[in-house]
């Protein structure tokens, strides 16, 4: 085999000023979804202006998982003489400013999506997205990334940002990454100091983006979920959990759907789609004719623990699927989908 | 605005159904449709007995049917339908003729080039449970020099409920077959035998070494099927199960037919008994 | 095939419902192409006694309604009830915690006893006929109108959500009303509106009526965690789901 030549990235240093440039231009050329203020807190939406990028944010409401399937996605039209076509978005965008925790989260869809039978409508919208990965500036009230292993990112990206003191270093990670990055070449290339502290960020990172501390190892949770399937706390849990599938839908590792068709007013085609959809609703497991094979709520509650941390990661070559994002933990209204409290809980009550 | 085109030309869409058209379509009970159809490519589906394919119906939407039939049976392939949502109700008015949408065939088979070569083999079956199971029965007799004895037992609520009659009594004629059904309840007409199926496991004789079983049925059904065939001395890893979920996607992706950590739509709907016993929602 | 003859009766309610049906605008035409109205006070003039499809608007409130609404059902070969009234009784179960002669009283003072005004506890259209569709909210959803009209002339069983506002908050990309210590009734009321109260700024008002399954319970339990009591959730669930609160 020829060996592959191998460039060094273009690894530039950026200021504020020369990064609202940068950004603007971006969005003058191609669609670009970037981090915004949305009421009191952040969410990806598409950007018009540079000013509204926001890459101190601390968590977005929903993943950028939204950008691949979002939550209710046309895939076929169809006509009375059963001609399917499919239907594929193919507008290219930038996505700027996701987290590490929510690249690694990317990273595990795109396992899953072209296991065995490749998914040919995300890869519509993931092949069109150029990434840009920022590390995180403020962390969240609920982020346990650091104890997931998630905190910082190394491959994966299109271009990595990191906040190093006044300014930014910025690091192209593929080739759409140097293209995209091709806009910055009249900027300084990142010197030494800066690399420096960027090695120290992340270490920080690593270590400060725990507001909930998991007393294991991320690898010991598949063993652990093999001998915990009658432990107390999936019917103590479930027994407050309202079946309202917040945790599913905010999860960035969550990829559940159903498939539904409607008819137009003229009764002969239409659209089939498919919808976000979530394994702690009641319904889920329903067959036709009604049949429910996973009524019991606790049963529903244990599931999702288990797709996370033992049924997906069979599929992802041992990595667990929960990415320490927190986001289910903030929008649980009854208060129990802490994962960190879960799996600690496991541990010690054995 | 979202951006959208129409277009047939990117990386094979999974979730794009084919065109086939309706070849036969026929009462059987008053729930249940017998349906035949075929590919309008004319190309045979190319599935294993045991398989399932996602119908489109256009208008109504999709879902997964097994297919009934062997195929050593020729191009078309058939279903037998009960009507119980959108889907299977809008299947119940096709016509010859009529075009539907087919993708598949998805998940596993029984294993008839496998484990059941050169064995005796045992089917059971409990009302539409007969209907995957049929696509073996047709594929054993129609090989029939490669297995041993072949024993199908069938098991409805009533006579009104017997699925392929017709077609019973020529597999209770075939060589080195037997048939035998039962009623839970019979009607004014019935004299044949009444019981739950595991009523004819007391009138069958095996031999376990050399054995393997096919079953299929209602939920409630294989726990007690399953314990009595354990005491006429059968092995866990020489049964077989077709378990019904709902496999949506049918392609490991959506979730909705998930054991526990295992795709019924991928590592289904047949499994080996053994290795789905401990499993905690399997059964 | 032939198009369907519809008919619209109103029973108690605002009729804001039907009002949505107007506000159909350019779709009214589409509308008008699957089915043929023979009779909506609304809309027109005219009125039929014959009709395949009623769809009944509003609640069960007196005895003659009763008849009214059986012999309707009884010439129709679908029924449709229409908007919260119709479907889960409304805020005109209210009044079911008073005694009726109070009531009576109340509103009507000194014309109380006229004969037309013989109320009795607010029934929803489900406990007095069988309903084929359900059109739940208060007002009705348009776009989920259509589309429940559009599987009833085809036949087809319409995918109403059982599970919890909270799931479309999400798609919403809302944050939790709880968040700003509201009590939503979200966790425990059936989807399909879309989050449009808590989209807007709102805790959700229960109005579909509660989810299947609802863990009420929990709900109860919840309360403490953001400094509320039962009593206040309480409060939320008699505007519409007073009935089965009770029950509860």
């Amino acid at each position: 085999m020829r060996k592959k030549p191998t460039r060094k990235p273009t690894i530039r240093k950026l200021t504020d000023s020369a990064l609202r440039t940068w950004v603007a231009g971006l969005i003058r050329r191609q669609r670009v979804i970037g981090v915004q203020a949305d009421g009191e807190r952040f969410a990806f939406k598409p950007l018009t202006r540079a000013e509204d990028l926001r890459l101190d944010y601390d968590v977005t409401k929903i993943p950028p998982k939204k950008l691949f399937q979002p939550a209710a996605e046309p895939l076929l039209e169809y006509d009375q003489a059963a001609n399917y076509r499919s239907i594929f978005e193919t507008e290219p965008f930038v996505l700027f400013g996701v987290h590490p925790y929510d690249m690694v989260a990317i990273l595990q869809m795109d396992q899953v999506f072209s296991e065995k039978h490749c998914d040919a409508h995300y890869f519509a919208r993931r092949q069109n997205a150029t990434i840009v990965v920022c590390d995180v500036q403020k962390a969240s009230p609920n982020v346990f990334a650091g104890c997931m292993g998630t905190a910082t990112i190394r491959k994966g990206y299109d271009v990595l940002m990191t906040r190093v003191g006044g300014h930014y270093v910025v690091e192209a990670g593929s080739p759409k990454g140097e293209a995209l990055m091709e806009g910055l070449k009249n900027r300084p290339e990142a010197d030494e100091a800066s690399l420096h502290r960027r090695e120290q960020v992340w270490e920080d990172n690593a270590k400060f983006l725990v507001r909930h501390t998991l007393r294991m190892k991320p690898a010991e949770i598949p063993a652990l979920l093999q001998r915990s399937e009658d432990h107390p706390v999936w019917e103590e849990k479930a027994a407050r959990c309202f079946s309202c599938g917040s945790c599913n839908l905010v999860c960035p590792t969550c990829y559940c759907f159903d498939v539904r068709d409607d008819v137009k007013w003229d009764l002969q085609g239409g659209m089939r789609r498919r919808y976000w959809d979530g394994c702690m609703l009641l319904n889920f497991a329903n067959v036709a004719g009604g049949h429910n094979f996973r009524k019991n709520r606790a049963d529903r509650y244990r599931h999702r623990y288990y797709r996370k941390g033992l049924y997906v990661p069979a599929k992802l070559g041992g990595e667990i699927s929960c990415v320490g994002c927190g986001r289910c933990i903030t929008a649980c209204v009854s208060k129990i989908a802490n994962p960190v409290e879960i799996y600690n809980r496991l541990l010690e009550e054995r | 605005m979202m951006k959208t085109r129409v277009c047939a030309c990117q990386t094979k869409d999974v979730y794009l159904p084919e065109r086939a058209r309706v070849v036969a379509s026929e009462p059987m009970t008053a729930t249940e449709r017998f349906l035949a159809f075929e590919l309008e490519s004319g190309r045979p589906l190319g599935h294993q007995p045991g398989q399932f394919v996602e119908v489109s119906v256009p208008g109504v939407g999709e879902a997964p049917i097994s297919i009934s039939s062997s195929p050593t049976r020729g191009a078309a392939f058939e279903m037998v339908v009960r009507k119980v949502g959108n889907v299977s109700r809008a299947m119940h008015e096709l016509k010859p003729g009529d075009p539907v949408g087919i993708r598949g065939p998805f998940g596993t088979s029984f294993p008839v080039g496998g484990a059941m070569k050169g064995q005796d083999v045992l089917f059971v079956c409990g009302g539409i449970g007969l209907v995957p199971v049929r696509s073996a029965i047709q594929y054993v007799l129609d090989h029939r020099k490669d297995y041993g004895h072949a024993t199908i037992l069938f098991g409805t609520r009533t006579p009104a409920e017997r699925l392929f009659v017709a077609e019973a009594a020529e597999w209770a004629r075939a060589p080195r077959a037997t048939y035998m059904e039962t009623v839970d309840r019979g009607d004014g007409q019935w004299t044949g035998s009444v019981g739950v199926i595991t009523t004819l496991l007391p009138k069958v004789t095996i031999q376990p070494a050399k054995t393997v079983a096919v079953i299929c049925g209602p939920p409630i059904m294989y726990k007690f099927v399953i314990l009595e065939l354990r005491r006429m001395g059968l092995s866990d890893d020489r049964m077989y199960v077709s378990l019904e979920r709902h496999m949506k996607c049918g392609v490991g992706k959506c979730g909705h037919c998930q054991i526990n950590g295992l795709y019924v739509c991928q590592d289904g709907p047949v499994f080996r008994f053994a290795d789905v016993a401990q499993i905690r929602e399997a059964i | 095939m032939s198009k369907p003859k519809v008919a619209i009766f109103d029973f108690a309610c605002c009729e804001g419902c039907q009002l949505q049906v107007v506000n159909l605008e350019e779709e009214i035409l589409d509308l008008l192409s699957v089915v043929q109205p023979v009779e909506w006070r609304e809309a027109m003039s005219e009125k039929s006694d014959t009709f395949d499809v009623a769809i009944i608007e509003g609640s069960i409130t007196r005895r003659e309604d009763e008849e009214r609404v059986r012999a309707i059902r009884e010439r129709a070969k679908v029924l449709v009830a229409l908007g919260a009234c119709a479907t889960v009784g409304g805020i005109n179960k209210l009044k079911n915690r008073f005694a009726m002669e109070e009531v009576r009283r109340c509103v009507y003072d000194a014309a109380a006893d006229m004969p037309h005004l013989d109320t009795y506890p607010t029934k929803a259209v489900g406990e007095v006929v069988k309903v084929d569709y359900q059109v739940h909210g208060c007002p009705i959803s348009k776009k989920e109108f259509g589309y429940i009209l559009r599987c009833l002339v085809t036949g087809k069983e319409p995918f109403v959500p059982t599970y919890p506002v909270c799931v479309e908050c999400k798609m919403q990309e809302n944050v939790c009303r709880y968040e700003f210590n509201e009590v939503c009734l979200g966790p425990v009321t059936r989807a399909g509106c879309g989050a449009k109260c808590p989209s807007a700024g709102f805790w959700c008002f229960g109005c579909r009526g509660l989810a299947e399954d609802p863990n009420v319970q929990a709900a109860r339990e919840v309360m403490a965690e953001y400094g509320k009591t039962p009593e206040d959730l309480q409060g939320r669930l008699q505007l519409f789901n007073g009935g089965k609160e009770q029950a509860s």
